[in-house]
């Protein structure tokens, strides 16, 4: 087994920026029609079931995109062994804390609606 | 490499080195990827503040609006048009549309102006 | 003509330094090579490598006011003065302007730099039509002057485990080529976050190019053919 992927990052990589650039391009275009925003409307977004899922996509391949963009950062910059694997740990944990959090919030509005 | 190579001296002095228009590009890029993952976080945490209750809300949303507030949020604003254009840029040469020299120094010229003209066009109209 | 250019002695024990020169080109003086080879009439002790002085033997690479190139190609019209020569970067130096290629060629020998066809041997040579001869050109130039490489940042982070552009274009030629059978087995090697994958697009090395090549574009071949294979 490879510690690090060659073809399979590589392939992320590509695929989640689409993705990103996909739902970009989609906020983009919906911005000029989207009424100002209030509390509530905004929570009924964030709880249904086109926003919630959305945002979780959006933070999963924002997530996924910035790992392999990181690691790769990090695979050119930082040789010494012990203190490349605490770099990357750490982007891992604030990565996996991102996840977490969002979906932790999208669940509670969802929950509670 | 062999153990006298080692002790060899090497020539890398990045400030004597001349960089082609597209290494200025790809740098940017990886400076904004950085930029960008450092903003992360704090997107995160005011996504969570924001669904919390009205008064978060109303006090994040004025917060956000105040003159500080844009004038910081235009770094992130164009490490995130940089990035996305440098990525369109990257994703077209990925299967040979543009990635002849002459059109790539093109794009690069273009991303690495239009970035900076979005994120001047974002502050003035976020003061405005 | 001023020059500064980057001396190393390794018997002196003392660090690089940059020694200023002035030299005055002579009727018929076109390239830097016809400069250098005046100044070496100037001070003996000045090394640098240089054979075929017309872009063939890839010996005279160096880093030219900033950007790598061969002596013998780069025209004396234009240059601005003073003139920087520096070794290629990111090269281990022996002596002044000349570097240790070892770890260059170590990467250039991995990826089998020569055909492999394990069908029998035909009567005459192995056939090819004009199209598949086609498909070499852009590749087969390359000198292995090591422009491209020692202008790579990705090759300068991992000089030990990325091929390096050189060793790439050179991996595509064989891909390319309609008489070898292991593209399979070449393509395999090629899969590795460090061997291919350190490449990020900068073009540096298609910018430097003596002979006009593209690296960057043999390595976007060989990562759309590992798509292919594995869709």
């Amino acid at each position: 087994m490879r510690l690090f992927d060659g073809q399979r990052a590589w392939v992320i990589q590509r695929i989640s920026a689409l993705l990103l650039l996909v739902l970009i391009v989609l906020a983009t275009l919906a911005l000029p029609f989207a009424a100002p925003l209030d509390f509530s409307a905004w929570r009924d977004f964030a709880g249904g079931v086109l926003g919630g899922p959305l945002i979780a996509l959006l933070f999963g391949a924002l997530c996924a995109h910035a790992w392999v963009g990181m690691r790769d950062i990090v695979l050119d910059y930082v040789q010494p062994r012990g203190l490349r694997f605490f770099v990357l740990s750490l982007i891992a944990v604030v990565l996996l804390g991102v996840l977490v959090r969002v979906l932790l919030s999208l669940a509670a509005v969802a929950l509670a609606a | 490499m062999d153990r006298h190579s080692r002790r060899l001296p090497m020539f890398l002095n990045l400030a004597q080195i001349r960089f082609p228009i597209g290494a200025i590009a790809s740098i940017a890029h990886r400076v904004s990827g950085v930029l960008l993952f450092i903003t992360l976080p704090v997107i995160a945490l005011l996504l969570d503040a924001s669904l919390r209750s009205e008064e978060v809300f109303a006090l994040l949303r004025k917060l956000l609006s105040s003159p500080l507030c844009v004038v910081a949020a235009t770094v992130p604003v164009w490490a995130l048009v940089h990035h996305v254009l440098a990525g369109v840029r990257h994703l077209l040469m990925d299967v040979g549309v543009g990635s002849e020299l002459a059109r790539a120094r093109a794009s690069a010229r273009v991303v690495l102006l239009a970035a900076p003209v979005v994120a001047l066009l974002f502050l003035v109209w976020g003061l405005s | 003509m001023k020059l500064s250019i980057y001396r190393f002695d390794p018997e002196s024990g003392k660090p690089p330094r940059m020694q200023a020169y002035e030299v005055r080109p002579e009727a018929g003086d076109k390239k830097l090579l016809d400069l250098l080879m005046r100044l070496r009439v100037q001070d003996d002790s000045l090394s640098f490598r240089r054979s075929c002085r017309e872009g063939v033997c890839g010996s005279d690479a160096m880093n030219i006011n900033g950007r790598n190139g061969l002596a013998c190609l780069t025209a004396l019209d234009g240059l601005k003065e003073p003139l920087v020569l520096r070794p290629l970067p990111g090269f281990p130096v022996i002596r002044d302007l000349i570097v240790d290629m070892t770890q260059f060629f170590a990467h250039y020998h991995s990826i089998k730099p020569w055909l492999i066809n394990s069908e029998p041997l035909p009567e005459r040579e192995r056939l090819q039509s004009p199209a598949e001869r086609e498909r070499l050109d852009g590749l087969y130039e390359c000198i292995l002057c090591a422009c491209c490489s020692a202008f790579c940042p990705s090759y300068w982070w991992n000089p030990d485990k990325f091929i390096g552009p050189s060793g790439l274009l050179q991996a595509y030629r064989f891909i390319a080529d309609s008489r070898d059978t292991a593209t399979a087995e070449r393509l395999d090697f090629l899969d590795d976050v460090y061997r291919l994958y350190r490449c990020r697009t900068i073009m540096n090395c298609t910018e430097v190019c003596p002979k006009g090549l593209s690296p960057s574009h043999a390595i976007e071949r060989i990562r759309l053919a590992l798509l292919r294979r594995s869709s």
